[in-house]
């Protein structure tokens, strides 16, 4: 029947009608024919059978505890639903009440007119949060499912806040998951987040993330993407006022028929702000990446230093890579620089290793650490860091003693 | 300890080594000499085990065991180490996190467990003494960045680090300065055993005044044309190649 057909079916048997699902219905999904998706193709997996109303099962104190990351506050969701959550001094935590969802394409309108969960996390004023909050997402359901997750994140004036998100589907079923993230950076504020994709080959995934910054905000994405059979990471930056700092850092390992691809856009609209932007690719087997950067310099964005850089390592005949950056500037003054490197491990280091005892099998795994380093020193967790350290030796099938 | 016959090694249709015979033993230092292009890399090349050359024939065995039959890392575990022409830089990596690869990997191949990070630094800071290096180089990235001379002390650095049985040293002393030849010729006298052996390439006798060779032997267009006691090293400087090519 197709996914669409299902959307359509459930909108019919709920009376659900809204501009947004009306808007995505009457353009269905994106194809390879959409610029945005020319190189990822949807077809086979909108084309698979799953169910909008989730029949989901419990799931054990023990398995929450096996998946947590333990690297200060926690907040859980089960099957979408909000578990627990800690009690902090100006940290609102709630269930998104999913209401005025703006939509730009016709996945999001889809999210929009949809979407059924979701949180909202608020960070009042002045308040900085000392440990960084790990946002534990586990789900479990009883049939191949589509969801949706809508999210909304505050930091207020001058506060601080570092997050983590960690999603993990526990299910033999399929889930395709189509969510969408809307954050408010407020004045002097600062935000990290870190996306923990260790999806496993049951998960689909679309995540969107729209960041509106307001003046002197500083604020981060690292996407660390270790898996999954089909990820699309849409990371959108706004930056509506002065002095604005944006940050994305990608570290993605992908393996088998793994794809894997990040569109991150930043639009710089205002003066004296900077973006940086750097992704490390890693492919392996036949897994398909995709890396897109589009950097908008408005005519009023003056003094604005935007730096992207995207390299990639393929590790196999089979993999591939398309990289693309896009720049579009409209104002003088302005420092860009971009550069996209597609390539190999170095012979001549890899001998160079071998000659000093070290085995073909490590002598590759360290040159690929080596090349992934840059990135993975932007990760300001040491428990993060050590995590990831440890999935990309899973993937690389090593245990480094370095 | 080491035993090379009628060694044949090229590169795809050239032909550069053309019937090398060496013998070196235990406790001897050797010293390969001659002009440019005459091979002495390749040879270091393909005692290391560099797949990029293609033996013809002929055989290099250590301590009786054939070595062409072995990886590069498994001639490493039996103590064969290259000092490189050219070190690579390896961004990403640091030095100390190298050696610790490296003798980790050693090791293990003897059935050891890791090293600890304390005894493994206290060891590294003793072998930068000995070659007389800056405390921060532990946290640089493999020879990125660095200079020539600190490349090649870099290099001895290893060396010292992993003990080989047999050290080739590919002109080493290039890109030395006369201070750093004395500290890295007085780093390569100290490691000098009754166990080990040493092979120093080069094409100037200089270095050869400060680690005195047992053996000199003149290579020219893939064959050693001539070999004699350290007295030939003074007579190749004086008189030049010329003399012995004829
Ligand atoms: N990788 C290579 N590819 C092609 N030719 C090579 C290669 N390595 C060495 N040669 C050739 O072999 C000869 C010997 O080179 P080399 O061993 O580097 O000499 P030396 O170290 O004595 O200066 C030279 O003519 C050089 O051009
Ligand atoms: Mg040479």
């Amino acid at each position: 029947m197709g996914l669409l057909d299902s959307i359509e079916k459930y909108c019919e048997n709920h009376v659900i009608k809204n501009d947004a699902i009306t808007s995505f219905l009457k353009e269905g999904f994106p194809t390879t024919k959409d610029e945005e998706w020319k190189y990822t193709s949807l077809k086979k997996i909108v084309s698979d059978d799953y169910v909008l109303e989730e029949g989901a099962s419990d799931i054990s104190a023990d398995e929450i505890k096996k998946h947590s990351l333990n690297i200060g506050e926690q907040i859980i969701f089960i099957n979408g639903v909000l578990h627990a959550k800690p009690d902090i001094k100006g940290l609102k935590i709630e269930p998104n009440v999913l209401k005025n969802l703006s939509y730009e394409d016709p996945i999001s309108a889809l999210n929009s007119g949809l979407a059924k969960n979701g949180y909202s996390i608020s960070i009042d004023g002045g308040v900085a949060l000392e440990k960084p909050l790990e946002i534990l997402f586990l789900n479990k359901y009883e049939a191949n499912s589509f969801l949706q997750y809508r999210n909304n994140i505050i930091v207020g004036e001058n506060a601080s806040i570092k997050i983590v998100e960690n999603i993990k589907n526990l299910s033999n079923n399929t889930v395709f998951v189509n969510s969408v993230t809307d954050i408010d950076t407020k004045k002097d504020s600062f935000l990290e987040i870190n996306k923990l994709q260790d999806y496993s080959n049951n998960e689909r995934t679309i995540d969107t993330t729209n960041i509106n910054q307001e003046k002197t905000s500083t604020t981060t994405i690292n996407t660390l993407l270790f898996g999954g059979a089909f990820t699309r990471n849409n990371l959108n930056f706004f930056q509506n006022g002065v002095n604005c700092e944006s940050n994305m850092n990608g570290i993605v390992i992908l393996n088998n028929d793994e794809v894997g691809d990040n569109h991150t856009y930043v639009d710089h609209k205002k003066e004296n702000c900077q973006s940086n932007e750097l992704y490390k690719g890693i492919y392996l087997g036949k897994s398909k990446g995709v890396f897109n950067g589009k950097i908008m310099v408005r005519p009023d964005a003056q003094k604005i230093n935007a730096f992207q850089a995207n390299n990639n390592l393929l590790l196999s005949d089979d993999s591939s890579i398309n990289s693309k950056p896009q720049l579009e500037i409209y104002a003088d003054d302005v420092k860009c620089s971009h550069g996209c490197t597609i390539g190999q491990l170095d012979e001549k280091a890899l001998f160079y290793l071998r000659t000093r005892g070290v085995s073909k099998e490590d002598a590759n795994a360290i040159l690929t650490f080596a090349f992934a380093s840059e990135a993975m020193d932007k990760i300001s967790i040491p428990v993060l860091g050590d995590r990831v350290k440890s999935l990309m030796e899973d993937k690389l099938g090593v245990n480094l003693s370095i | 300890m080491l035993k090379i016959k009628n060694l044949k090694a090229g590169i795809e249709e050239t032909k550069i080594l053309k019937g090398i015979d060496l013998e070196v033993n235990a406790g001897e230092i050797h010293a390969i000499m001659g002009p440019n292009g005459s091979g002495k890399s390749t040879l270091s090349s393909v005692i290391a085990g560099d797949e990029n050359y293609e033996v013809e024939s002929g055989s290099i065995m250590l301590n009786g065991e054939d070595l062409l039959e072995m990886d590069p890392d498994e001639r490493a575990h039996k103590g064969v180490f290259l000092s490189f022409q050219y070190p690579v830089e390896i961004p990403g990596i640091s030095v100390s996190n190298f050696m610790k690869a490296a003798i980790n990997e050693k090791r293990k191949n003897l059935g050891q467990d890791p090293v600890s990070a304390k005894d493994l630094l206290h060891k590294m800071k003793e072998k930068m003494e000995l070659l007389n290096m800056q405390k921060g180089y532990l946290s640089r990235n493999m020879n990125e960045g660095f200079s020539g001379g600190e490349k090649k002390r870099n290099e001895i650095f290893q060396m010292a680090m992993l003990e080989p049985k047999l050290s080739i040293l590919d002109e080493t002393d290039s890109g030395l300065d006369i201070d750093a030849l004395k500290v890295v010729a007085n780093g390569v006298n100290k490691l000098k055993s009754k166990e080990n052996a040493t092979i120093i390439i080069t094409h100037y006798q200089r270095l050869l005044n400060y680690i005195v060779p047992d053996f000199v032997h003149v290579l020219h267009d893939g064959k050693i044309i001539k070999s004699g006691g350290k007295e030939l090293a003074l007579e190749l400087e004086a008189k030049g190649y010329e003399w012995v090519i004829k």
